[in-house]
């Protein structure tokens, strides 16, 4: 009782970053519907973590003393320029004629992850800059975020709203789609650029460990809990609201790292989801 | 009658590798061809270069640019990860007449109504496509591919995951559309019977053997052509 009192009267300390949290949930657990669906889980891993080199580069090129390059070095505008190139990429590069396109995957994972390790060991500003990239802070958040995020989620939705039928259409059947002459490459790099936006924000926001969790764990337990999938999508998105904000709290109260706190929630909902799944098939 | 598509001295591959050359064709308003060939015999090259989904490795596929194809793919190909429910599914035929960015109109939803109903699916429309039987997955992909209002129906061995039951009801579905709509049906299977009963006009494609021929079903139903074909002593009655 006294935690929640002492949790209830910092509202100052946590409102920011639990509004943040709550929308950056809630649109990747949105957005990670496609991602699950189109069987693409390891390419937002790929994106969180190139998203996160693209900072830890910015942070790098910052102590180099290029500031003649400021705006370019910015960490969001270096990490959304890394992210959307690799999310077209991806989009638009299906096919590898030798290897499979997983592994295509697995490489831009790996090259960013150990690029973020090592560039993390040269950065003077120190480890704790890129300790909050990867795996997110409780009580650090920007205030230009607390408008940024929103804006750009409420964006990214009004895109999803308009084109639901054709992202539906190109992901599940891309060959009738093209057949009926829709612009399939198109709609596929529009799809995966409002992908790498929140997945830029939300991971400057989160970090990349709970951004890749709120885009994975989120959709699969609403794919367990129905099967229409409108509700997949709403579900989905209250879960990743949800999970973001709980995290917040746990995070808070406990003292424990918010990235991992909100990968737990998100993970505790998908157990709870198989577990509910389990319960209502053996009915 | 009117051209609906024609192929003029085509070769059909992937890249530089030629399957099948000299194919020229044409299919119109009515007609009922039936694509017959062995497992890996260019069959399915075949229809996705007259539906314009791969190019020819040369000469030309000639169609009209306002042509509407209703297509009925293999139903293995689609991921059971998805909750697609039949009513959407079938949705997604009607999309060859509604632009990217536009939603299904009122109209639409009839037409997308009249065509499950027509198909004998009209009960199952608020089930997932991924929970019906192989038969019932079929009649939905063909009510999917009359939604469009097609000129042409062209189908990708509707019959194959499906028991003889469920084949004679397909095939009999196909015809009745065919018949009332006076739409052409271009249909690919591995059963000289199915396709010899139901069609007016044949292909037969190998490109093992670089075999292909096309014409009426008179012309090409010859027992030397089908012994040369299939390479055994057909007895045909």
């Amino acid at each position: 009782m006294e935690i929640l009192s002492e949790f209830m009267h910092s509202y100052f300390l946590w409102r920011d970053p639990m509004i943040v949290g709550a929308v950056t949930g809630a649109i990747c657990g949105f957005l990670g519907v496609y991602v699950v669906l189109r069987r693409i889980i390891f390419v937002s891993a790929a994106l969180t973590q190139i998203s996160s080199f693209g900072v830890a580069l910015s942070f790098y090129l910052e102590g180099m003393g290029l500031a003649i390059f400021a705006s370019l070095i910015d960490p969001f505008a270096l990490s959304l320029i890394l992210t959307v190139l690799a999310a077209a990429f991806y989009a638009l590069k299906r096919d590898f004629s030798l290897i499979s396109r997983e592994g295509v995957i697995a490489f831009g994972f790996l090259l960013a992850s150990a690029g973020v390790i090592i560039l993390g060991d040269r950065i003077a500003k120190g480890a704790h800059d890129i300790s909050t990239i990867l795996f997110g802070s409780a009580v650090i958040v920007d205030p230009m975020d607390a408008y940024l995020i929103p804006g750009i989620a409420i964006s990214v939705f009004i895109i999803h709203f308009i084109y639901y039928k054709d992202f539906i259409f190109v992901s599940f059947d891309p060959e009738s789609a093209q057949l009926f002459k829709y612009p399939v490459r198109r709609l596929n790099t529009l799809l995966l650029i409002t992908l790498a936006l929140v997945v830029t924000v939300a991971t400057r926001a989160l970090g990349a460990l709970p951004v890749f969790a709120l885009l994975a764990l989120p959709p699969l337990s609403s794919l367990y809990l129905t099967e229409k999938l409108k509700l997949v999508f709403v579900f989905s998105a209250i879960i990743g609201g949800l999970s973001a904000v709980l995290g917040y709290f746990f995070s808070f109260i406990l003292s424990i790292p918010t990235g991992a706190s909100i990968t737990v929630c998100a993970s505790i909902f998908f157990i709870l989801a198989v577990i509910w799944r389990q319960i209502r098939i053996s009915i | 009658m009117k051209n609906l598509i024609q192929l003029e001295n085509v070769a059909i591959g992937y890249e530089k590798e030629v399957f099948v050359d000299s194919i020229s064709l044409s299919i119109e308003y009515n007609q009922f061809w039936g694509v017959l060939g062995p497992n890996g015999s260019g069959k399915t090259t075949l229809l996705k270069t007259i539906l314009n989904l791969i190019s020819p490795v040369s000469g030309n596929v000639i169609s009209n640019n306002e042509l509407v194809f209703g297509y009925v793919p293999q139903n293995e190909k689609f991921d059971p990860i998805f909750p697609i429910s039949v009513y959407e599914l079938v949705s997604m035929g009607r999309y060859s007449r509604v632009k990217p960015g536009r939603k299904i109109s009122k109209i639409d939803n009839e037409i997308v109504e009249k065509s499950m109903d027509s198909a004998g699916i009209l009960n199952l429309k608020d089930r997932t496509f991924r929970s019906l039987s192989g038969g019932e997955k079929q009649r939905t992909l063909l009510a999917r591919a009359i939604s469009g209002e097609p000129d042409i129906l062209v189908l990708d061995e509707p019959t194959a995951s499906v028991d003889i039951k469920g084949e004679a009801q397909i095939m009999e579905l196909v015809k009745s559309i065919q018949t009332e709509s006076k739409l052409a049906v271009l249909m690919v299977s591995h059963f000289l019977d199915t396709v010899s009963e139901f069609s007016d006009h044949l292909i037969l494609i190998d490109k093992d053997s670089n075999i292909f021929q096309a014409g009426t079903k008179s012309e090409v139903l010859k027992k030397e052509s089908l012994d040369k074909f299939f390479g055994i002593n057909l007895n045909l009655n």
